[in-house]
């Protein structure tokens, strides 16, 4: 069944390589298959080996990227209507593609820490090249840029994984290398210090991966540089990826010294969030704004999930992923010609797909920062009680409300500017006619209807966290 | 004798800071794995642990003298700067340099039961200085020469606090070594069409 996962990437590397033109209709068909056995593992009981681990959270997060997944392919299909592309990046585009769905695949089903860190590794220098098929010298510049800090920060992992290893061998035996050996027995361990330094430099390197402070201006740049189903596929799978490996640690750090989980967390996403949400608050474009508002959930999702609040976590997880990518995609249109103003964006719409995308893009846009039907509003709901719930726990009381407090304070700074975005968009600026494809609309739907299946299933969300 | 090694190891790495020249930041890169593979090699023998030893051969082989001889090759054929001044003076790095050796002692001092403890602090002070070649240098070369030499205190975390990580790992490391030297040469590649 495992090796089934890694049959349509594999295809969509393999097809690459032939130089017909409808090879390029065949490979979201591909993708598409990818379908078949993440739903059959999700019937199938758990399993692990000393490599690899299914559980409900494997499974869970390999059927959100595998649906963002055959959303960018389709896609994919109309990106040469909205950028220059030669024929021949085209297709190399398609071959790192595969490779870093190969990546991300290994990294979520790894229980062997050091193959979570070659799936990632692999998912990370295959995106180098993906950046780089953007024409321009500022793709090069971010290319290499992306080249630098995304392997520190994923040498940052791999140091930490060392030095847990580190710390759990001298009970553990070689078995200290597997994650649910590690889950099992670390309350145990006696290097806890050790485990904590190690804990750190993972943390701090997934931190960087996914934008944190003081990272915040080298995610957003990266996205802007890129072609935008490179960016869609930045925040639904490579963060995914890393937030999964997230998950996994901070659960064993929080049985060694859960206070200091917290604290560590705590600062660093605050120190973040005050920085994203002024940066958001003087954005520009459509780009800037969907990759610093990402980096914003992202650290939503790592302090629910610390907090205990594991269901308000997933749930935002998963929202996130359908609607990010969305948006991401989207841009394609809203930013037709390379024209970056806001003003006006939802206007100009014609057609029944015109409307329907209109339509379905200004929805997300509310849907992103929690109005109330979406998703994300219910995640924070939970999110924000957990928080409380844990605060109430805590010894240091008043410390812990300020801080969702300031939390709270810097969201709403967030929700006001892109309310005022919404409205730009919708009753300012002059109308121009845009060219809306099948293609994107078809990945927007997919995503929708992705997202209305998750509201219908919060009790599956549930069974995940009991499982 | 391993101590001995990893000693050396450091000092190239002190060395390669305050380098000026592209060629010789290669040539201290090429020495800086020497020392590691050797210490590799010397731990596997103290231990008796054959994996170990396949794998500082390895790194001997292609961090030694493959990788630095690749990398002079690409910087001939893409003609890049060769005088590359660190934007952090000397002056500051000689005091830089020591006071991060002492934070990272002061930093493992808690662990007090760990064989390794010394040998720990030193690779998280070689991560750190890697770290700070890779800031204090404008050119590409030595950016990715520092993203190298980050490589090789993670090998040498590995080799001595846990005895030797398994083996599947250090391959798997060893290989998305050699992916990212071929990346660099397709982003070299293209800024060389550009211009």
């Amino acid at each position: 069944m495992l090796e089934l996962l890694f049959l349509p990437p594999l295809a969509i590397f393999i097809l690459s390589f032939f130089k017909t033109n409808n090879i390029k209709k065949l490979l979201p068909v591909i993708s598409s298959l990818i379908l078949l056995p993440t739903l059959l593992l999700l019937f199938t009981p758990n399993y692990h080996s000393n490599l690899f681990l299914i559980d409900n959270l494997a499974k869970f997060i390999l059927i959100v990227s595998a649906i963002v997944g055959i959303g960018v392919t389709f896609a994919l299909e109309s990106l040469q209507h909205h950028v220059t592309i030669a024929e021949r990046q085209y297709r190399r585009f398609y071959r790192f593609f595969g490779l870093f769905w190969i990546g991300m695949i290994l990294s979520v089903v790894a229980n062997n820490l050091g193959i979570f860190w070659v799936g990632l590794e692999f998912a990370t220098l295959s995106t180098v090249y993906m950046i780089k098929t953007n024409n321009t010298s500022f793709a090069h510049k971010e290319a290499w840029n992306y080249m630098i800090v995304g392997t520190i920060a994923i040498s940052l992992i791999l140091f930490g994984i060392i030095l847990i290893y580190a710390a759990a061998k001298p009970m553990l035996g070689e078995k200290a290398i597997e994650f649910l050996t590690l889950q099992q027995h670390i309350s145990q361990i006696g290097a806890k210090y050790l485990f904590e330094i190690g804990f750190a430099f993972v943390a701090i390197g997934s931190f960087i991966k996914m934008g944190f402070f003081p990272m915040n201006l080298w995610l957003a740049n990266i996205e802007r540089a890129a072609h935008y189903p490179v960016a869609a596929l930045f925040s639904g799978i490579l963060e995914s990826a890393i937030m999964s490996g997230f998950f996994r640690f901070s659960l064993l750090a929080k049985q060694v010294n859960e206070s200091h989980l917290i604290g560590f967390t705590y600062i660093y996403a605050l120190l973040t969030l005050f920085i994203v949400a002024f940066l958001i608050y003087r954005v520009k474009d459509f780009m800037r704004l969907f990759s610093l508002s990402g980096i914003e959930h992202m650290l939503l999702i790592a302090i629910f999930w610390v907090s205990g609040g594991y269901f308000a976590a997933l749930l935002h997880f998963a929202a996130h992923a359908f609607i990010k990518p969305a948006l991401f995609i989207a841009t394609g249109v809203l930013e037709s010609k390379g024209k970056y103003h806001i003003a006006g964006a939802l206007r100009g719409y014609s057609g029944v797909k015109g409307k329907l995308f209109w339509l379905i893009v200004g929805l997300l846009m509310l849907a992103i920062v929690g109005l109330p039907p979406s998703p994300i509003f219910f995640s924070e709901l939970f999110g924000f009680g957990a928080m409380v719930d844990m605060a109430k726990a805590s010894h240091h009381l008043l410390l812990m409300f300020s801080g969702i407090l300031l939390v709270l304070l810097l969201l709403a700074l967030i929700f006001y500017k892109f309310v005022e975005i919404y409205q730009s968009m919708k009753y300012e600026g002059k109308e121009e006619s845009k060219e809306v494809y099948a293609s994107e609309v078809s990945a927007l739907v997919l995503f929708s209807a992705a997202l209305l299946v998750l509201l219908a299933n919060f009790s599956a969300i549930e069974s995940i966290i009991q499982g | 004798m391993t101590n001995f090694f990893i000693g050396m190891f450091l000092s190239a790495l002190i060395v390669t800071l305050l380098t000026t020249r592209l060629y010789r930041l290669l040539f201290w890169y090429g020495l800086n794995s020497l020392f590691l593979g050797l210490a590799a090699i010397a731990e596997a023998s103290y231990l008796g642990d054959r994996e170990m030893m396949i794998s500082g051969s390895i790194t001997i082989l292609l961090k030694a003298f493959a990788i630095p001889y690749i990398l002079k090759i690409y910087a001939k054929r893409f003609a890049i700067e060769r005088n590359i001044t660190p934007s952090i003076r000397i002056q500051y790095s000689i005091i830089l340099i020591p006071a991060i050796l002492v934070f990272t002692f002061y930093l493992i001092d808690p662990l007090l039961h760990q064989s390794a403890k010394n040998f720990i602090s030193i690779s998280i002070a070689s991560l750190l200085l890697s770290l700070l070649l890779i800031v204090e240098h404008r050119n590409i070369f030595a950016k990715v020469v520092g993203f190298l030499m980050m490589e090789n205190s993670l090998f040498l975390l590995a080799m001595t606090a846990t005895e030797g990580m398994p083996m599947l790992i250090e391959l798997g490391i060893f290989f998305d070594l050699l992916m990212a030297v071929i990346i660099i040469n397709l982003l070299l590649q293209r800024e060389a069409n550009n211009a």
